[in-house]
């Protein structure tokens, strides 16, 4: 009888044969009580971080629970729309057109008001080598407020803007 | 040993979809038990969970609850086993004399995983689950036959004890509600279908998620923090084959050997108890465990069930929530000692046990002892 293909014949002591090794489907749950307030903040276009009146840590996104007090944040505070980089990294991938390999920057935005930081992007093609700790950035809105996670499009650096800003603060008076 | 004192608990009661996400099932617990032992998260220093990286769908499962269990910034440590398992891991950790008061928690989600294929999955990869006849219903139903047919037990014995239990949770207010069946008789579980003869739908537990906390202090912490603690003056653990073939499954090695350890620590006998929280899957496995822990004679020990000295919360049938169940049975023990057992307390206890396992047929078992009084 011939041997089923799955056997490695050069082995003497050990077969290997096939198995699955996998879990069906799973269902996660998680609590919508804070992102809904967070994603009701997106639509109108503000950034809702949440206070623990424990510590007075301001988490965003916002945290369900502070680990250090052992409570449930509640007080809700409008964060402003800028931040700075807490840190980064590049990440490699090949281009589909090019197939040239890109790094693109990976950022961790500390939103400035909140004591935890979250990964987000910068601009397309903005260049890695170009990040630094501590680099200024600011909210990307996108072009309509859905009340999403992508509302956030990514952060747009805001060193060069000195000009813009003046001009608009000026303006302004 | 030192007596470990258990000073705080909560169990969050156990739903078929519980509308909470596992952090906040889990705070819940945790939160609960410190203010029910009266302490803040900073008097806690050490954390053990019992948690599984099937049910939770991640690796590491414990790495993601350290907020919710109070774990930030503290010596934190899993057992991926039953609750009652973490308890004994925690014991450790108070007895080494390098922590003073331990949190143990036990949680999962029935309600988001299939959790007859993580049994599955606990099988034989090469022999057993090829054959794919193997699984929680069927072993469950070779134990029940094979421990009938030895003691010449009637199915009908065994489905008076069953309806038992769902009568007993009916008076448990912890108790899942679906299984909170006052009226139900044995007449009635004998008229479900069969899982896997001779295992009925109704003999098998019902499955819900929630989560499950428990507070341990050394001696002197206990009498500072409650009056009146419960202590654990004895814990026993055994683990059998995993083959069946190597295992007379009408009895319980594992129990016998745990509990005898468990009662040489106490320095008591079976006859000292005056009631037992046992975790069996079905009401024939309560019954084999307790026959085990020699609380019976071996075929007589459905008259425990009925005398209602065995599993008065309703066991494992009162919703079974994998990796706290053994706690829950622990707290059961406790409520008990303590005369908080409302509805379901039973007169005079004085000494308890209360049991954990994991494993096909109760492959391992945890015991303890607890007693009640300064
Ligand atoms: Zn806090």
């Amino acid at each position: 009888m011939p041997l089923p293909d799955y056997e490695k014949k050069q082995y003497k002591v050990t077969r290997t044969m096939p198995g699955a090794w996998y879990l069906s489907n799973y269902k996660y749950k998680f609590n919508l009580s804070r992102m809904r307030i967070m994603l009701r903040g997106f639509k109108e276009g503000k950034i809702l971080g949440v206070k623990c009146r424990g510590c007075n840590h301001v988490s965003f996104p916002p945290k369900l629970i502070c680990g250090r007090c052992l409570v449930m944040p509640d007080q809700w505070v409008t964060l402003p729309d800028t931040g700075s980089v807490a840190t980064g990294s590049g990440s490699p991938r090949t281009d589909q057109e090019t197939g040239e390999i890109v790094i693109d920057p990976v950022i961790l935005v500390r939103q400035d008001g909140a004591d935890t930081v979250w990964i987000h992007n910068l601009p397309e093609n903005y260049s890695f080598h170009d990040v630094y700790i501590g680099m200024p950035i600011k909210v990307h809105w996108a072009e309509e407020l859905k009340g999403l996670w992508s509302d956030i499009e990514y952060y747009d650096p805001i060193e060069d803007m000195g000009d813009k800003i003046n001009k608009e603060e000026l303006a302004k008076k | 040993m030192e007596r470990i004192g258990i000073v705080g608990y909560h169990q969050v009661r156990p739903e078929l979809d519980l509308q909470m996400s596992p952090y906040e099932c889990i705070f819940t617990a945790v939160r609960g038990a410190l203010d029910h032992a009266g302490l803040k998260r900073k008097d806690i220093t050490t954390v053990i969970s019992a948690t599984n990286d099937y049910y939770d769908g991640k690796t590491i499962s414990n790495c993601f609850k350290v907020s919710a269990g109070g774990a930030y910034m503290k010596d934190e440590s899993k057992v991926e086993m039953d609750g009652a398992h973490a308890a004994q891991y925690a014991m450790f950790r108070i007895l080494s004399q390098n922590h003073k008061l331990a949190m143990v928690y036990g949680f999962s989600m029935p309600s988001c995983m299939p959790f007859e294929c993580t049994r599955i999955l606990e099988l034989d990869p090469t022999f057993d689950r090829p054959i794919s006849l193997m699984n929680s219903y069927s072993t469950c139903g070779m134990q029940m036959r094979a421990y009938m047919k030895k003691y010449g037990v009637s199915e009908e014995q065994i489905a008076e004890a069953t309806a038992t239990n769902w009568k007993n949770a009916a008076k448990n207010p912890l108790a899942l509600q679906e299984a909170q069946k006052a009226d139900m008789t044995a007449a009635e579980v004998l008229k479900s279908d069969y899982l896997a003869s001779p295992l009925r739908e109704l003999m098998y537990p019902l499955l819900g998620d929630g989560c499950t906390a428990l507070i341990l202090a050394p001696e002197k912490q206990a009498l500072k923090i409650t009056d009146n603690p419960v202590w654990i003056t004895g814990v026993g653990n055994c683990q059998e084959t995993y083959y069946f073939g190597e295992r007379d499954l009408t009895t319980s090695l594992s129990m016998e050997k745990a509990s005898e350890a468990a009662y040489k620590m106490a320095g008591v006998k079976p006859s000292d108890i005056d009631v037992a929280e046992l975790f069996g899957y079905t009401a024939c496995e309560d019954i084999i465990l307790a026959e085990s822990a020699g609380l019976a004679e071996k075929g007589k020990g459905d008259s425990l069930v009925a005398k209602g000295c065995l599993n008065p919360s309703g066991g494992a049938t009162s919703g079974m929530t994998p990796c706290a169940t053994g706690l829950n049975r622990i707290i059961e023990a406790v409520k008990q000692l303590k005369g908080e057992a409302e509805e379901h307390q039973v007169s005079g206890v004085k000494k308890a046990i209360a049991s954990g396992q994991i494993g096909f047929c109760a492959q391992n078992n945890i015991i303890y002892v607890l007693e009640g009084g300064n």
